[in-house]
């Protein structure tokens, strides 16, 4: 399982990952460009005893990899101690299915720490479990108050709905990004660092 | 020109897919459009896609969800929707 050194260093460096995209380098550009890290959230990366390799698995179509993977990138380039290689998903399925969310979804993005001798760590896939919790609690909420909600079934196709509902659930999912940007970035954060005290602790 | 199902005759069926926009599934969502084209020329009264997030693939056929990536898991063989749909326009 994992990888070995030979084949992390196939990866491409995240400029490189940049410079394939084909879309949504604008998003990915405005998220970088409105990415504010304080300093007490990097102290932990930057007083790591020694850098850590990080694998990350993308694709420039996902919306999760254009939201979270400028805050990795941006730790690594603050405090020189990540060394990212990216990987595309679909030309990678022999690492993604090592990865797979909840054991059968090839979620991504998928953020791999190995130590310097390449063992785990531990793994971060698609967002922090914290914003699955958030969005789920505003999805209640919308349902419960929202005029357009109203009679339509929780978790109902799209294909069913009104097409009021659908319009307010298609805003409502840009509204919620815009609303919980910082926290969705404190939390990728949390969730790393959580994952490499543990990884280290082992 | 006549073709395979007369105007009066055909049956206001319509297939909508709602394909997760943020998940790469465009090519699944444009291969079973096109082979619902293909197959149904003019017996369809629309094929409608929804862009969605969250992971979502449904197809939805005359109002009966016959896909979801949720409830099911993965995607459709096109040629099971296929079938879906010949029942509906048979019935």
């Amino acid at each position: 399982m994992g990888v070995t050194r030979e084949q992390f260093e196939q990866g491409m460096s995240y400029e490189a990952f940049k410079a394939q995209m084909t879309r949504n380098q604008e998003r990915l550009a405005e998220t970088e460009r409105t990415l504010a890290l304080a300093e007490e959230e990097l102290r932990f990366f930057r007083e790591l005893e020694q850098p850590l390799h990080v694998l990350v698995l993308a694709e420039d179509w996902c919306g999760d990899v254009i939201n979270n993977l400028p805050v990795l990138a941006r730790v690594a380039e603050e405090t020189g101690k990540l060394n990212l290689r990216v990987f595309l998903r679909d030309q990678n399925l022999d690492i993604m299915d090592q990865y797979l969310k909840e054991g059968k979804y090839r979620s991504i993005p998928v953020f791999v720490f190995f130590d310097q001798d390449f063992r785990e760590l531990g793994h971060f896939i698609e967002r922090p479990a914290a914003m699955t919790v958030l969005m789920d609690q505003a999805v209640t909420e919308l349902f419960a108050n929202d005029p357009a909600m109203q009679g339509v079934e929780r978790g109902a196709s799209p294909a069913l709905m009104p097409e009021a509902a659908r319009n307010r659930m298609g805003q409502f999912f840009g509204e919620f990004r815009a609303r919980t940007r910082a926290d969705s970035d404190r939390a990728v954060l949390q969730e790393i660092r959580g994952l490499i005290e543990r990884g280290v602790a082992v | 020109m006549k073709d395979t199902v007369a105007d009066t005759d055909r049956k206001p069926l319509k297939v909508s897919i709602v394909y997760c926009a943020a998940c790469g599934y465009e090519p699944q969502t444009i291969a079973l459009a096109s082979a619902l084209m293909h197959t149904f020329t003019y017996d369809l009264a629309a094929i409608e896609l929804i862009p969605w997030q969250e992971g979502a693939f449904d197809v939805v056929v005359g109002g009966d969800l016959v896909h979801s990536m949720y409830r099911d898991g993965g995607f459709p063989a096109n040629d099971t929707v296929i079938a879906a749909v010949r029942e509906r326009l048979e019935r």
